[in-house]
């Protein structure tokens, strides 16, 4: 079984195919190494743990891509994958990993698999996948925490540009609203009015908002894939997401409509048409 | 008696939905200094785009104004507006007053334009206040002042610059009759003071109290009725004295 | 007077002048905080890497430093060579490895970062507390390893290079004496950390790191070409990747050149967003006093003082709105800077928003810029309106 393995990126000059003694043992190597080094499948170089130092001849047996694995995404490392033995042999690491990879059987919690191991294995510690994934994803969490932050800071400047906003129509609108007041509209008529009016706006406002969110979250990933050479999908526009946007984006509205309209329900029907 | 405005065969035209409206077809006016010119007739006559041609807020389409010497029909944007400010003074029948302004700070704006010293303006606002019986409103802003009393302080901001001719459109339109005589009072007094003024109006009691009246159809002058000559000591140009 | 009238204007209607005020606010907060992010990794980097007083780099070939485990061999004649040569004043090597130490008063064991170096030429600690290394067993370490360890200022601890947790095996211990406490420049927020003379961390990891360092730390003399220095010591030794300050910028942009595009989007957006408020603002307060604007028009106003007025609302607001926003901004940057303290791989006192006066002004100055632009257009239109069409349309309404 292959075993990552993050080393020094050696790529050395082509070695003749008649210098090497046995027939070289295969690697593979990802798609920023082939590229970087101008490498291609079958291509022979030498593999050593220390430039310049002593190494072995290989066969470049694969290129490979990178899965959408997050704790790799800032890393630029080269990555080359040998058989384990190979690797062992050539860093002098003798008889020794640096993890396990266990697979459990079917229906059976990796969280139970990795306690069994705990109690039975004396100086080892066993973690279920997710639990890795969570920890080598740090990156993400912090920038997870901090795209709440800056979400914070964007509905607040929203709720005063929606409360702005309607402000401004309301009171546009001032003279007509008295001069409805004086035919016999009734102060909650003229409520229901503003705040259907607010919401309206809020929900048309999120369906648009919704559609360029889905956008801008297709032109973060299609940047950011080729930035990061990763599959990894950077935004995703969920229907938790949307829901969440829209009711938000509703209650700012209806509440801005209600203050707007209390603004104008407050002053007499005369004050109104400015007499 | 000099002659302070001269309209020659002036025509104004503006489409309205495609169809071309002919407003004023022709009108030609002499007005001397020292004259009341009430101009009178029934609505949409042409006798406020007439004013406004006078007053060189709007452009004649053919013909000429002369006001004070000046071609006002052939002023670009920035002369005319000068004119405006210096030339003439304008009386709305809507008042028209700055609301975040008072009283006072609304007859110096047209001075301030003017760029009178702050000291010198301040001085003849009040003045101006207090010819028009405003002496204690100065510091009030418009909406605690009667409609009458808004129009006075519309008349006081008009003769601010002192102007060669004072031009106002329906002044006591908006105003019960009271206050609607209070203003025809003082425009009486203005002019007898040596102020000239053409005025529009509907209003049979305006027209009565000036010294001339006009009568307007069509876009045309139909009758021109002296009622009152102008005396034998009339102001040599009609500037407002006030 | 104009400007009288338009301040009167916008107190006026209080409430939406303030909503709007505040939106800038927000608005203005956002745009600085971007800019203290744009500038602020870049800029906070280079305090650390300028700090430290060295102008290069020199890490086992293709690598970055402490990227990998990577060392180079033959450290001490590679140093002389480096010493040698007439542009370079000092060389500081440096090992890093990994440390185990067990837990006072109990058998746990706490791993940590440990640092080989030499006393007199190093740049990566600050000691604040006891005194620095003066003999080959003595360990400055820092507040986070002594927390961990349960251990003091004077204590004397046995620490060790690896660790076989099957056997409880030390592989590589020394008995060193704990004399300072300091704080290192360059590590993680909560990274245990500790610093042994050179010689002791080499001679720790036994033959797998005699000889051999992580990093070598290269300062030039003043006024030397860098550039030159760097080129000429990759070109005569293979085995090693120098890097200058500059390139280690550009590493750290990279790697973090999320932020700064980021930044930048916010930032844009946060300008629309005042371009919009102030310019709905302006727009509506010029329909509602299009009357008002015409009689001044009427009575002989100049388009210029009615450009000034209109575009004079939207300055004092943006201008308002920026002056709050500044002080927001930086309340609002110290708690971001809070959350991105966390980001895995970064100094601890790595600063993502950094307050830089001269960029701040700039990005207030651009923001008012976009106020006075949102007042352009209103403005335009309230100055050439028909008058005479304007006032008719008004007494009719």
């Amino acid at each position: 079984m292959p075993l990552a393995l993050l080393a020094a990126v050696l790529p050395g000059p082509p070695v003749c195919a008649q210098a090497a003694p046995v027939v070289p043992r295969t690697v593979t190597i990802d798609e920023r190494l082939a590229a970087a080094a101008a490498l291609a499948v079958g291509d022979r170089v030498l593999l050593a743990p220390e430039a310049g130092g002593p190494g072995d001849t290989v066969t470049i047996a694969a290129i490979t891509r990178r899965g959408a694995d997050p704790s790799e995404v800032a890393r630029s490392e080269y990555r080359v994958r040998l058989h384990l033995d190979h690797l062992q042999r050539l860093a002098g690491t003798g008889d020794r990993v640096g993890r396990f990879a266990v697979a459990s059987a079917p229906g059976v919690a990796p969280e139970s698999v990795a306690a069994a191991i705990d109690a039975a294995a004396f100086g080892f510690r066993a973690y279920p996948a997710a639990a890795v994934a969570i920890e080598t994803s740090a990156t993400f969490r912090v920038v997870n925490r901090f795209h709440r932050a800056i979400g914070i800071i964007t509905i607040v400047a929203s709720a005063i540009f929606l409360l702005c906003i309607t402000l401004l129509k309301v009171d546009e609108r001032r003279r007509d609203v008295g001069a409805l007041r004086l035919l016999g509209l009734s102060r909650a008529t003229v409520v229901r009015a503003v705040v259907l009016e607010a919401a309206l706006v809020s929900l048309v406002g999120s369906a648009m908002g919704a559609g360029l969110g889905w956008a801008a979250s297709a032109l973060v990933n299609w940047h950011y894939q080729g930035v990061y050479a990763t599959p990894l999908r950077f935004a995703i526009v969920t229907p938790g997401i949307v829901a969440f946007a829209v009711t938000l984006s509703l209650g700012l509205g209806l509440v801005s409509g209600w203050v707007a309209a209390q603004r104008l329900v407050r002053r007499a029907p005369l004050e109104l048409v400015g007499r | 008696m000099t002659l302070v405005l001269s309209a020659r065969d002036v025509r104004r035209d503006y489409p309205v939905a495609g169809t071309p409206v002919h407003a004023v077809r022709g009108i030609s006016l002499d007005v001397h200094a020292g004259e009341w010119v009430a101009i009178v007739g029934p609505s949409g006559c042409g006798k406020s785009t007439l004013l406004n041609l006078l007053g060189a807020i709007d452009r004649p389409s053919a013909g000429s104004i002369t006001i004070a010497g000046r071609d006002v029909a052939r002023l670009g944007d920035a002369e005319a507006t000068r004119f405006r400010l210096t030339g003439v003074g304008f009386v709305f029948q809507r008042f028209y007053l700055m609301p975040t302004l008072t009283a006072a700070e609304n007859v110096e704006l047209p001075m301030a334009e003017a760029k009178v010293p702050r000291v010198e303006r301040e001085a003849r606002a009040r003045e101006l206040l207090g010819y028009v019986g405003l002496a204690g409103r100065a510091d009030h802003r418009p909406f605690q002042l009667s409609g009458g009393e808004q129009q006075r302080v519309a008349i006081a901001r008009a003769l601010a610059n002192r102007p060669a001719l004072l031009l106002a459109d329906e002044p006591t339109g908006e105003l019960d009759a009271r206050t609607g005589t209070e203003v025809i009072a003082l425009l009486d007094r203005l002019n007898r003071d040596g102020t000239t003024i053409v005025t529009v109006t509907h209003d049979e009691e305006l027209a009565q109290a000036a010294r001339r009246v006009v009568h307007v159809r069509d876009g045309a002058i139909v009758d021109d009725v002296v009622r009152r000559p102008l005396p034998p000591a009339a102001p040599a140009d009609g500037a407002a004295r006030r | 007077m104009i400007w009288r009238l338009a301040a009167a204007t916008l107190l006026r209607r209080r409430a939406r002048t303030a909503l709007t005020v505040a939106g800038v606010a927000v608005a203005a907060a956002m745009l600085l905080d971007m800019v203290m992010l744009g500038s602020g990794m870049r800029e906070s980097f280079r305090g650390f890497v300028e700090q430290q007083g060295f102008q290069l780099r020199l890490t086992p070939r293709g690598t970055m430093p402490f990227d990998s485990e990577a060392t180079v061999g033959g450290a001490a004649r590679l140093a002389d060579s480096l010493r040698a040569a007439p542009d370079i004043v000092a060389v500081a090597p440096l090992l890093g490895t990994k440390l185990f130490t067990p837990r006072a008063g109990d058998d746990s064991v706490v791993a940590g970062f440990l640092l080989g170096l030499d006393p007199a030429t190093q740049g990566d600690y600050v000691v604040v507390e006891g005194r620095d290394l003066a003999a080959d067993d003595e360990l400055v370490v820092n507040a986070n390893w002594l927390a961990a360890t349960g251990r003091r200022i004077g204590d004397t601890v046995r620490v060790a290079q690896g660790y076989e947790p099957q056997v409880r095996r030390f592989r590589g211990a020394r008995t060193l004496r704990v004399v300072g406490r300091a704080r290192f420049v360059m590590l993680a927020g909560g990274e245990r950390a500790a610093a042994v003379p050179l010689a002791t961390a080499q001679a720790m990891g036994g033959e797998t790191t005699r000889d051999r360092v992580s990093v070598l730390l290269v300062a030039t003399r003043p006024g030397a070409d860098v550039e030159a220095v760097r080129a000429r010591i990759e070109a005569g030794e293979p085995r090693v990747s120098a890097l200058s300050t500059a390139a280690a910028l550009k590493f750290v942009d990279e790697r973090l050149s999320y932020f700064r595009q980021l930044a930048f989007i916010l930032a844009s957006v946060s300008l629309a967003v005042g371009f919009l408020l102030v310019s709905t603002l302006v727009t509506v307060s010029v329909n509602e006093r299009i009357g008002e604007i015409a009689v001044m028009r009427a009575i002989g106003v100049a388009r210029g003082r009615i450009v000034a007025q209109v575009m004079g609302e939207g300055l004092v607001l943006s201008l308002a709105g920026a002056g709050l926003g500044l002080g927001l901004g930086l309340v609002t940057a110290h708690w971001l800077n809070g959350i991105l303290a966390a980001f895995p791989g970064l100094p601890a006192a790595f600063d993502f928003f950094r307050f830089e006066p001269s960029a701040a002004l700039r990005a207030l100055g651009l923001l008012v810029l976009c106020g006075l632009a949102a007042g352009a257009w209103p403005a335009w239109r309230a100055a050439t309106l028909p008058i005479a069409r304007t006032l008719r349309e008004e007494a009719v309404a």
